[in-house]
């Protein structure tokens, strides 16, 4: 069975095997922990003791609240990766058994915070080493130890790049003569118009 | 399989003779604590007070005790192999049982101990991908070239690496094709039997 929430594929044999977990919640409940994951989701951070408070008359046994957190990140990180409408999503999730109440409920969370959460995936995507800033400085050589009347102007340019990896930024600095320098602003004037134009 | 003591050992070991059964244990007991978690020299000095030798024996006959529990675990010698080894030694009939009964109960713990020890590749821990298209560079325009760009983070003991790496889609389907027929090569009636005779 193909599903659009897991990007038109069969759904994980996992995730079938939770569904029968989320519905020992009640509607009610699992609406406020699906507020918690989606917290999580965002980077906010995510409150382990009030799920616990929530799910404590569930009767669930130890694995059970990591595995309801599990398939509510999986459900709706996925449902956003695929930009999957809160209606299709409640639609396929009751196909794969969950109540309509608790489907209802999840849609209607995902459904207030689905743009958020897109726009934080979007951020949290693949990007290798970012700029950070630009300092310049125009500086004129006046004399040099090969010519004594010189009289150039020269540009220092730093660009602080920063390294995702380990979270720290990189200074690069190097100097451009004049003639360079125009060539690197107009080649640089052509890319940025080009890319006005897709956006 | 009988385990073979050096003259060295041997000599280590005959100091257990001197002291009754009840410091064996207690050495039996030194030794395993070293196993897990690593050597104390401040019990060989304490230890050595009390019987009144020189700590230099104190610290030859726990590390001879250690060195035969390792290679027995290591080996994974029966009962009566153990027993025969031992009796080389010319100990007690109580000292042989002591030394059995200390064999036995940390034979699985010390072999889940040795497993570790073995050297590490680096091992996969997630992977990030991001499908672009290289639409202008500054030598051509109006181009349509798409790349898949991966980054593959490794673990190795702890430490995570990561490799950057970039493939067009071609290449990126040759590889999932050869990685399913490698995943495929355990269907084969070769590797079947193999696992069947693991089993």
């Amino acid at each position: 069975m193909r599903f659009r929430f897991c990007g038109d594929l069969d759904c994980p044999d996992w995730v079938l095997a939770e569904i029968s977990t989320l519905a020992k919640i009640s509607s009610v409940k699992l609406k406020l922990i699906c507020g918690q994951v989606l917290k999580d989701l965002q980077g906010e951070g995510i409150d382990y003791e009030k799920i616990l408070k929530l799910t404590s008359d569930a009767k669930f046994e130890s694995g059970d609240m990591k595995a309801t957190i599990a398939v509510l990140s999986f459900i709706l990180s996925s449902a956003a990766k695929h930009s999957v409408d809160s209606d299709s999503l409640s639609s396929e999730l009751q196909q794969l058994g969950l109540p309509k109440e608790h489907a209802a409920g999840l849609c209607r969370s995902y459904e207030e915070k689905q743009s958020p959460l897109q726009d934080s995936l979007r951020t949290r995507s693949l990007r290798l080493n970012r700029l950070d800033s630009v300092s310049w400085r125009v500086d004129q050589t006046l004399s040099s130890s090969e010519l004594q009347q010189v009289n150039e102007p020269l540009v220092h340019l730093k660009f602080t790049v920063r390294d995702r990896d380990r979270g720290v930024t990189e200074p690069f600095a190097m100097t451009v003569s004049a003639e360079k320098f125009r060539v690197l602003l107009a080649e640089l004037r052509q890319a940025h118009a080009m890319m006005k134009t897709l956006s | 399989m009988l385990l073979v003591l050096s003259e060295e050992h041997k000599e280590h070991l005959g100091f257990l003779t001197q002291v009754d059964s009840a410091v064996v244990g207690e050495f039996g007991r030194i030794a395993v604590e070293f196993l897990r978690k690593g050597t104390n020299p401040k019990i060989y000095e304490g230890a050595a007070r009390k019987l009144n030798v020189s700590s230099d024996v104190i610290q030859h006959g726990v590390e001879g005790l250690t060195y035969l529990l390792t290679e027995g675990s290591k080996l994974m010698i029966s009962e009566i192999d153990f027993q025969d080894s031992v009796l080389v030694l010319g100990f007690s009939e109580e000292l042989n049982k002591l030394l059995l009964q200390l064999y036995l109960d940390n034979r699985k713990e010390i072999r889940s101990i040795l497993g570790e020890l073995t050297p590490k590749l680096p091992s996969y821990h997630s992977l990030e991908w991001r499908l672009d298209v290289q639409l202008a560079s500054r030598s051509l325009r109006q181009q349509i070239k798409p790349a898949v760009t991966i980054k593959l983070h490794l673990d190795q003991n702890g430490d995570q690496t990561t490799k950057i790496l970039q493939t067009d889609p071609a290449t990126l389907l040759h590889l999932i094709q050869q990685l399913e027929q490698a995943l495929g090569e355990m269907k084969t009636n070769h590797c079947r039997r193999i696992v069947r005779n693991i089993k």
